[in-house]
C-alpha cells in the first residue's frame, strides 16, 4: 500500500465515521459584475448594495454551516458590454469563485450568458428581464418577468377607476416596456377602455414638454406610462407642470426614493406595481432586511436592493444544501433543484426553470409628503 | 392648430438649449480648432453647481444660475490650460498634431469630470428643489408658456445675438478669429494670445454651463449624463449651422428642436433621431459649410 | 505553475482579445490619418462588416475566412460611398461629418431590425477563437508595414504633410486619400465582424461614440506617425481600465483619465515616435 493510497484510505474511513452531511466551513467566493458607475449607476449602487448586505448576513448567522462565510469579489463592468466580458472573464479564472451573478441591460446578460455556459458556472442574473435568459442548470434570474404585474394593476385600476380612454407612454427601443406596454394594453382593453393614442418616447430622452403635450392633446381619461425611471419620472413632471390633473399610472421603476426626491409632490397619486418597497412590505424577513439594510447604509433599500439581496441568497441556498467542499457544477445541479426561495423579502419567491415569479403585488403610490401608501384613487 | 402651435413653441424651446450648447462649442472648435469631448461635462458640472448652490447654499435661482455658469467656465478653463495649453507648444507649424493631442485629453477629462460629476450626484437623477425656479405658466390665448421656456428662448436670443456682436463688431472678437487663424500672426500683430484663448473658453464654458443649468430645469434631470445628450444635438447644430457661424448654429438648433418635436407628433418616434440625423446629412452634402457658410478656398 | 498561468491565462485572454480588436480600428484611423485626413467613419465600416458577418455567421454555413473576407469587403464598399460623399470637404468638416456618421449609422441600425435586430442587436453563438485573432492581426500589420514601404506610403506622408507641395511633387493628393479610405474600410470591416465574434453579440451601441474615441485615442497613444503605434495604443488604452481597476478600484475612472492626460502631455507624438526613434540612433 502506497502512501497516497493510505491516506485515501483514510480519508474514506473518516469520511463513513463523521459522514460529510454539511457544507465545509470556509469561505465561497461568489463573483459580482457591478455597474456602480456609467449610465445605469443610479440602479446599480443598490443591486450592490444588496448583495453585500446578503454576504453580511449569510456570513455572519451561519446559514449554510459553521463557519461557512461568502465573499463577493467585485468587478466593475460600468453598463458596458465589452468591459463587463472583461471583467467576468477575470472573476471566474479564480478557480475559487463558485458562482457568480450580474447584469442589468438584457443584451450585456445575454453576451455573458454564453461565457458561464462555456466555463460551466453558475450565473445569477439580478437585474436583466428578459424572457429566455434563464437556461438550467448554469443560468437563473431571480427578476420577475414582465407582464403580470402591469396586467394586474391593469385590471384593478379598470375596477376602482373606470377609465373609458386611455393614452399610453411607451419607451419604443425597450423590448422589456414594449412588452409590459402591450400586456396592460390588452388587459384595459378587455376591460373596455379604448386606446386613443400611443406616445413613444426613446431611452436617451431628456425632454418631454412635446411628449406630455401629445397626450393631453388626446383628452385621455387615464395615462398609463410604461417607461424606465429617468423617462418616467419626467414625463409625470411635464404632465404635472402643464396643468393636467387626471389619472396617471406608472410602473415599478418610480418606487425608488430618488424619484420622489427628484419630483416631489407631482408624483403623488400614481399607482404603480411593485413586488417590494421599504413602506409598504411588512413579512418579518422583509422588516429585517430593511432594518438591517437602513443600519448599514443610511438609506433605506430600493427594489434594486432587493434583487441584488435576493440573487446572493439564491445561491446560499444553493450552496446550504450540498455537503462538503462542493464544485461549481454541483452548486448549478443543487441551484436548479430550488422551486421556493428560503429567504425571501418578497413573501414567497417561486423559481421555475430557472426563473422568478412573483406571487404577491402590491399596488402603491406616493403620497404628496413623500411616504409610499397603498393607492386608493 | 392650437396643438400646432403649442408644439411649435416646445420645439423651439427645446430647441433653444441645442443652440445654445452648440453655440459654446462651436466657438472653441472655431477659434482653436479643437474637438472638445468634454464640453458637455460644463453642462453638467454647471448644473450641479449651481443645484447645490440653491440646496446647499441657499442663493437666490439667479444667483445660483450664475454660479453655476461661473463653475461652467471655470471648469472649461482649467481643462483648456491643463489639458490644452502644453500642447499648444508644438507651434503653428504642427496644427494636426495639436489638435490630435487635445482631442485625446479633452477625452482624459471628459472620462474625469464625468466620473466625478457622478460621484457629487451620488451617481442619482437630480432636480432643481421644486419652487427655487421660475415656474410660472403664462397662458397666451389658447398657448401655455412656462417659463423656463420663455428664459430657454431670451436667453438663445441674448447670447446668441452678444456672440454675434462680439464676434462681428469688437476688437476682442477680431482677436479672437486671429488667434484661431494663426496665433503666430496674431501675437505679431499685437494680441496677447493666452488670456485671449483663456477668455474664449471661459466664455465657451460659461455658455454650455447655461445651456446645462436651463436643461437641467426644463427636464428635472441633473446627473452625470445630461451633458452628453446636450452634446449630441448640439453638435449637430454646429455642424447644420457651420461651426463658425454663431447665428446659423442658433438657427439650426432651432431648426432641429422643432423638427424633433414634430417628427414626434405627425410621423414617428421611432424615426424622430432619423429625421434630425437625414437633415445633417443633407446639409453635409448640399451645403457643406453650413448655412450661411460661403465658398470655400485652398492655400497654394 | 501551470496552474497560475493557466488562470492568468483565462482572467486576461478576453483584454487581450479587445485589445486586438480595438487595433483593428485604430489601424483603420491610422490609414486616413497617415493621408492627412482625420476621420471617425471607421465605426460605420466597422457596422459594415459587423452586422454582415453576423448575419452570415447565423444564416449560413460559409467557411470563417470568406466571413471574414466578406465583411472587409462591406466595409470597402461603405469606404468608397463615405469616399464618394466626403473627400471632397476640407479637414474640419471632414473630421466633424464623419462623426456625424456614427450618429446616423446608430440610428439606421436601430431602424432596420431586419438586418441588425433593431434594438435587440443578434446574439452570435461563435466564439472567436485566438488563434484567428493573432493571425489576422498579424497579417494586417504586415499589410500595413509594406504599405508604408511602399510608394503610397511615401506618397502619403508628403500629403499629410503638405498637400499642396504633394501636389506640385506630381502626387494626386485625391487619389492618395482614397487609397487611404479604401484601406481603412478593409480594416474597419474587419474589425467590426471581430468585434461582433468578441462580444458574441452585436447591437445599436456596440458601433457607436466610444468606439470612435477608442480607436483614435489608440492611434494617438500610440503614436500616429508609425505603423505599429495603433496597435500598440489599442492595447495601452483598452488595458487601462483594467489596470487601474486593479490598482485603485474606487476612482478607477478618474485614475484612467489622469493616465490618459498625463500621457498624452509627456508623449504628445505618442508612446512610438519615428522621429524621436531616428533623433535616439543619430545621438549614437
Amino acid at each position: 500500500m502506497t502512501f497516497r493510497s493510505t491516506l485515501a484510505a483514510l480519508a474514506l474511513a473518516a469520511g463513513f465515521a463523521a459522514p460529510a452531511l454539511a457544507l465545509d466551513a470556509g469561505t465561497y467566493k461568489v463573483g459580482f459584475v457591478t455597474d456602480n458607475t456609467g449610465p445605469l449607476a443610479f440602479a446599480g449602487t443598490s443591486f450592490t448594495r444588496g448583495a453585500e448586505l446578503a454576504a453580511e448576513q449569510i456570513s455572519g448567522g451561519g446559514y449554510m454551516a459553521v463557519g461557512a462565510k461568502i465573499e463577493l469579489v467585485q468587478k466593475e463592468g460600468a453598463g458596458d458590454a465589452a468591459r463587463s466580458i472583461q471583467s467576468y472573464n477575470q472573476l471566474i479564472a479564480d478557480r475559487n469563485v463558485i458562482a457568480t451573478a450580474c447584469c442589468i441591460l438584457s443584451p450585456i446578460a445575454g453576451a455573458i450568458k454564453p461565457i458561464a455556459l462555456n466555463n460551466k458556472v453558475p450565473l445569477v442574473i439580478y437585474g436583466a428581464t428578459a424572457p429566455g435568459l434563464p437556461s438550467l442548470p448554469f443560468v437563473y434570474s431571480v427578476t420577475g418577468l414582465p407582464g403580470p404585474a402591469e396586467v394586474a394593476m391593469s385590471k384593478h385600476i379598470a375596477e376602482v377607476a373606470k377609465p373609458k380612454t386611455v393614452a399610453y407612454f411607451v419607451l419604443s427601443d425597450n423590448e422589456a416596456f414594449q412588452g409590459r406596454f402591450k400586456a396592460s394594453q390588452a388587459a384595459m382593453e378587455a376591460a373596455g377602455a379604448k386606446t386613443l393614442g400611443v406616445v413613444s418616447v426613446l431611452s436617451a430622452d431628456t425632454d418631454f414638454t412635446a411628449a406630455a403635450t401629445q397626450a393631453i392633446a388626446l383628452k385621455p381619461d387615464l395615462m398609463m406610462v410604461y417607461t424606465t425611471q429617468s423617462p418616467a419620472a419626467g414625463i409625470i413632471a411635464a404632465v404635472r407642470a402643464r396643468g393636467w390633473a387626471g389619472l396617471m399610472s406608472a410602473n415599478d421603476a418610480i418606487s425608488p426614493l430618488a424619484v420622489f426626491k427628484k419630483i416631489g409632490p407631482p408624483l403623488a397619486g400614481v399607482p404603480f406595481p411593485v413586488n417590494f418597497s421599504a413602506d409598504a412590505s411588512e413579512t418579518p424577513k422583509a422588516k429585517g432586511f430593511i432594518e438591517a439594510y437602513t443600519a448599514k447604509f443610511g438609506a433605506a433599500p430600493d427594489l434594486y436592493s432587493a434583487q441584488g439581496y435576493t440573487a446572493i441568497w439564491l445561491i446560499a441556498q444553493g450552496l446550504k444544501s450540498l455537503p462538503g467542499k462542493p464544485s461549481r457544477e454541483a452548486l448549478a445541479t443543487a441551484l436548479n433543484k430550488i422551486t421556493e426561495l428560503e429567504h425571501d423579502v418578497y413573501g414567497g419567491l417561486p423559481m421555475t426553470n430557472g426563473q422568478a415569479g412573483t406571487r404577491y403585488t402590491l399596488f402603491l403610490n406616493w403620497t404628496p409628503d413623500g411616504k409610499i401608501a397603498a393607492w386608493k384613487p | 392648430m392650437d396643438l400646432f402651435l403649442a408644439q411649435l413653441l416646445n420645439g423651439c424651446a427645446l430647441g433653444a438649449l441645442y443652440g445654445l450648447f452648440g453655440i459654446g462649442f462651436g466657438l472653441v472648435f472655431a477659434t482653436m480648432g479643437i474637438l472638445n469631448a468634454a464640453q458637455g461635462a460644463y453642462a453638467s458640472w454647471a448644473a450641479i453647481i449651481a443645484m447645490y448652490a440653491i440646496e446647499l447654499a441657499g442663493l437666490p435661482f439667479p444667483l445660483a444660475a450664475l454660479a453655476g455658469i461661473a463653475a461652467g467656465g471655470a471648469v472649461a478653463v482649467l481643462v483648456d490650460q491643463l489639458g490644452f495649453e502644453p500642447l499648444r507648444r508644438f507651434g503653428p507649424g504642427n496644427h494636426q498634431a495639436a489638435m490630435l493631442g487635445a482631442l485625446i485629453t479633452s477625452i482624459a477629462f471628459w472620462i474625469m469630470l464625468d466620473s466625478a460629476a457622478g460621484l457629487m450626484t451620488g451617481q442619482q437623477s437630480l432636480a432643481f428643489p421644486p419652487g427655487s425656479y421660475p415656474a410660472t405658466v403664462f397662458q397666451i390665448g389658447p398657448l401655455l408658456l412656462p417659463a423656463m421656456q420663455a428664459v430657454s428662448l431670451l436667453a438663445l436670443a441674448v447670447v446668441g445675438g452678444g456672440m454675434h456682436w462680439l464676434n462681428t463688431r469688437t476688437r476682442f472678437g477680431a482677436a479672437m478669429r486671429a488667434v484661431g487663424w494663426d496665433p503666430v500672426a496674431a501675437a505679431l500683430g499685437g494680441v496677447n494670445s493666452r488670456v485671449i484663448v483663456v477668455a474664449t473658453a471661459g466664455l465657451a464654458g460659461g455658455i454650455s454651463g447655461l445651456a446645462g443649468i436651463l436643461a437641467g430645469i426644463s427636464t428635472a434631470n441633473i446627473s452625470a449624463g445630461l451633458g452628453q445628450g446636450l452634446m449630441l444635438k448640439g453638435f449637430a447644430a454646429v455642424v447644420v449651422g457651420g461651426y463658425d457661424d454663431i447665428r446659423g448654429t442658433a438657427i439650426a438648433g432651432l431648426l432641429l428642436g422643432v423638427l424633433e418635436v414634430f417628427c414626434a407628433q405627425y410621423l414617428s418616434s421611432s424615426w424622430r433621431d432619423a429625421f434630425a440625423y437625414a437633415l445633417l446629412l443633407g446639409f453635409l452634402m448640399l451645403r457643406p459649410r453650413g448655412l450661411f457658410g460661403g465658398g470655400g478656398f485652398t492655400r497654394a | 505553475m501551470s496552474d497560475l498561468l493557466e488562470d492568468l491565462w483565462a482572467a486576461y485572454a478576453s483584454t487581450l482579445g479587445f485589445a486586438m480588436v480595438n487595433a483593428f480600428f485604430a489601424l483603420a484611423t491610422y490609414a486616413t490619418l497617415s493621408a492627412g485626413i482625420l476621420s471617425f467613419a471607421a465605426v460605420t465600416y466597422g457596422a459594415a462588416g459587423g452586422f454582415l458577418g453576423a448575419q452570415l455567421l447565423l444564416n449560413t454555413t460559409l467557411p470563417l475566412p470568406l466571413i471574414f473576407l466578406a465583411s472587409a469587403l462591406a466595409g470597402l464598399v461603405m469606404a468608397m460611398i463615405v469616399a464618394a460623399l466626403f473627400l471632397r470637404l476640407e479637414s474640419h468638416w471632414m473630421a466633424l461629418s464623419s462623426l456625424a456618421l456614427v450618429l446616423i449609422t446608430r440610428v439606421v441600425v436601430l431602424n432596420t431590425p431586419g438586418l441588425t435586430g433593431g434594438v435587440n442587436g443578434l446574439s452570435l453563438p461563435a466564439p472567436l477563437s485566438m488563434i484567428w485573432l493573432v493571425a489576422l492581426l498579424a497579417l494586417a500589420v504586415f499589410g500595413f508595414w509594406l504599405l508604408d514601404r511602399s510608394w503610397y506610403g511615401i506618397a502619403a506622408k508628403s500629403v499629410r504633410e503638405d498637400p499642396s507641395v504633394a501636389a506640385c511633387l506630381g502626387i494626386d493628393p485625391r487619389r492618395i486619400q482614397l487609397i487611404a479610405m479604401a484601406v481603412s474600410g478593409l480594416a474597419g470591416g474587419l474589425g467590426g465582424v471581430l468585434m461582433a465574434m468578441m462580444l458574441q453579440f452585436v447591437s445599436p451601441d456596440t458601433f457607436f461614440i466610444h468606439v470612435a474615441f477608442t480607436m483614435i485615442a489608440g492611434v494617438v497613444l500610440g503614436g500616429s506617425h508609425h505603423w505599429f503605434g495603433p496597435v500598440l495604443g489599442a492595447a495601452v488604452f483598452t488595458a487601462l481600465p483594467t489596470v487601474m481597476q486593479a490598482v485603485v478600484p474606487d476612482l478607477q475612472d478618474i485614475a484612467n483619465g489622469a493616465a490618459l492626460l498625463l500621457i498624452m502631455i509627456f508623449l504628445p507624438r505618442g508612446l512610438l515616435d519615428p522621429r524621436a526613434i531616428r533623433l535616439r540612433r543619430a545621438a549614437k
